[in-house]
């Protein structure tokens, strides 16, 4: 549907997208992860004809979209940015935006309002103005406010950064309803991989404003054994992951960098899974300005860990050095 | 300090009884300052948005050449226009020198510079969101820009007034371009103005409160029309 092509993306002369192709396929659910500066926020703009690109062109439905597009192309997509603003007035109002610019009024503009209204659980704060909201309902609002309109293409700047985690299911079950009333292609910027995992069909990572072609850190596509028992041996590669789950079949496995225990030799400790490898890379400054130090090893898979910079000083932790990495079996997040 | 008391006396008589040449003098003003700021605001709003919200080149230039106008002298912008409707002039043809339309350009230049760069920087201070949001829920060119407007109504309503404030108050072009003419281009500030120097203090009171008093209440009603406010 909407797909860039040989981009190149400048701000006052700096590169800060670079991509040969990125698509959004029709019906599509799409999320793109990375860290703060990635260029997510860029490469939604781009999709959602806000912004031309530098270089490159943006193509809709294979035609070129030209530098200045026409506004009957504009409203086939909508985006809902990171920090969304309420214009001036009440919730209605607002949800109803754009409705107004489109010349629908009245009661077909009410019934719409009140139908993603109720999707998004905002009913009862429609006479409210933007700030006697929180940022979570204001980010519902928003998205409200985008979904009234019926785009195609409905963009999504980490939908869930403000909400807490009812509002966030309420507004993936408002996704979930629109799509399966009509077809409808979103995608999601987030820097949050346990959202893009649970919610979208097709991942892409971004890094420095190029796409990569490494998965994001420790994640697995495994196939879990069936049983009933509540932890399960997960093959990946040439090790076992132990995690605690009554899923089986086909599912993702990720171990969060932050929940690894990093030590030179096995520790006794109720960690169900110790992996001893060499560390291959130290990255003292993780992409995003995040804390920390990124200490990758290889344990028969590759795994990357999350210390403090005292931790990894101590530990003396250098390519190559030896290395063991543990976490709970419960520590492993299966979607 | 007698005269000042005596002056206040007077202009109150003259207020109290209505006199015609005093609101003759009062309507004029106010037609020639409501007309101008409706001009100067017509044009100079949308070009301060469009200067705030467009990059092109030379977008810089212009906008220190519309502050750099804010600072016109009134007595060169009344020489210029004077030599533009003067009778060898190249809008001599029009007839205009020493009639209120001749004031009109003189305070529409005037208060264009004021218009525009007070508006675009109102524009530049509403959150780029809003401009972004609206175009991405699918309004136009039109109703982008008056949702901008919206969000800086409060700065924009205090433009207006200001442009308003300047032609209303404005001597220098009235005096040149109009001519002080009795009955025809005499305006509150060349009344004032004239009276002052005939010695008539009553009268130059008497015309510089109806001066203030029409200031006042075309910013009250600004303020009215502004609304409340709220979010």
């Amino acid at each position: 549907m909407v797909e860039l092509r040989g981009v190149r993306h400048r701000y006052d002369g700096r590169l800060v997208l670079n991509l040969d192709h990125f698509a959004v396929p029709a019906g599509a659910l799409v999320a793109v992860v990375g860290h703060n500066g990635s260029g997510k926020s860029t490469l939604l703009r781009l999709l959602a004809l806000l912004e031309a690109p530098t270089e490159g062109d943006v193509l809709w439905d294979g035609a070129p979209v030209p530098r200045r597009p026409p506004t009957t192309l504009r409203r086939r997509v909508t985006l809902v940015e990171q920090r969304p603003i309420l214009f001036r007035g009440t919730v209605l109002e607002n949800i109803g935006y754009g409705l107004r610019v489109r010349g629908i009024q009245g009661s077909q503009a009410y019934k719409r309002t009140a139908e993603v209204a109720d999707q998004l659980g905002l009913l009862s704060l429609l006479d409210r103005r933007r700030h006697e909201l929180s940022d979570g309902e204001v980010q519902r609002v928003a998205v409200a406010r985008a979904l009234a309109v019926r785009p195609d293409v409905l963009l999504l700047d980490e939908p869930a950064s403000s909400a807490d985690r009812a509002a966030t299911g309420a507004l993936y079950r408002a996704l979930a309803a629109e799509r399966a009333a009509r077809p409808l292609a979103i995608c999601i910027a987030s820097h949050q991989l346990e959202d893009a995992y649970r919610w979208a069909d097709d991942i892409r990572a971004l890094a420095e404003g190029r796409l990569s072609p490494v998965t994001p850190e420790n994640l697995f596509r495994v196939e879990l054994p069936s049983g009933s028992g509540e932890t399960k041996h997960a093959r990946v590669g040439s090790i076992e992951i132990v995690v605690t789950t009554d899923r089986t079949g086909p599912v993702v496995l990720a171990v969060p960098p932050t929940d690894i225990f990093v030590s030179r030799e096995p520790l006794p400790s109720s960690a169900r899974n110790v992996l001893s490898g060499r560390v291959t890379r130290v990255a003292t400054h993780r992409p995003g300005g995040a804390g920390g130090v990124a200490v990758t090893a290889d344990v028969g898979v590759e795994l990357v860990a999350i210390v403090t910079a005292e931790a990894a000083r101590e530990l003396a932790l250098a390519p190559d050095a030896p290395v063991v990495f543990s976490f709970k079996a419960s520590a492993v997040r299966v979607f | 300090m007698d005269f000042l008391a005596e002056g206040f006396r007077r202009a109150l008589a003259l207020l109290l009884s209505g006199d015609a040449e005093v609101f003759g003098i009062a309507l004029l003003t106010l037609k020639i300052a409501v007309v101008a700021t409706v001009v100067a605001c017509g044009i100079g709003l949308p070009l301060g948005y469009f200067l705030a919200t467009r990059r092109f080149w030379g977008r810089r230039a212009a906008l220190t050449a519309v502050n750099t106008a804010l600072a016109f002298p009134t007595v060169v912008v009344g020489l210029l226009v004077y030599g533009l409707l003067s009778r060898r002039g190249p809008l001599g043809g029009l007839g205009w020198l020493y009639t209120w339309q001749a004031i009109v350009i003189g305070d529409v230049l005037l208060a264009l510079p004021i218009a525009a760069a007070l508006s675009a920087a109102a524009v530049q201070g509403v959150d780029p969101r809003v401009r972004r949001t609206a175009e991405t829920l699918g309004a136009g060119r039109w109703l982008t820009a008056w949702t901008v407007a919206r969000e800086a109504r409060f700065a924009l309503v205090a433009v207006i007034t200001v442009a308003f404030g300047q032609v209303v108050a404005e001597i220098g072009a009235a005096m040149m371009l109009g001519g002080n003419i009795r009955g025809s281009t005499r305006t509150l500030t060349t009344a004032v103005a004239l009276s002052t120097s005939q010695g008539d203090f009553g009268l130059a009171v008497a015309l510089g409160l109806l001066l203030i008093a029409i200031a006042l209440i075309v910013n009250v009603t600004l303020q009215v029309l502004q609304g409340k406010g709220g979010g």
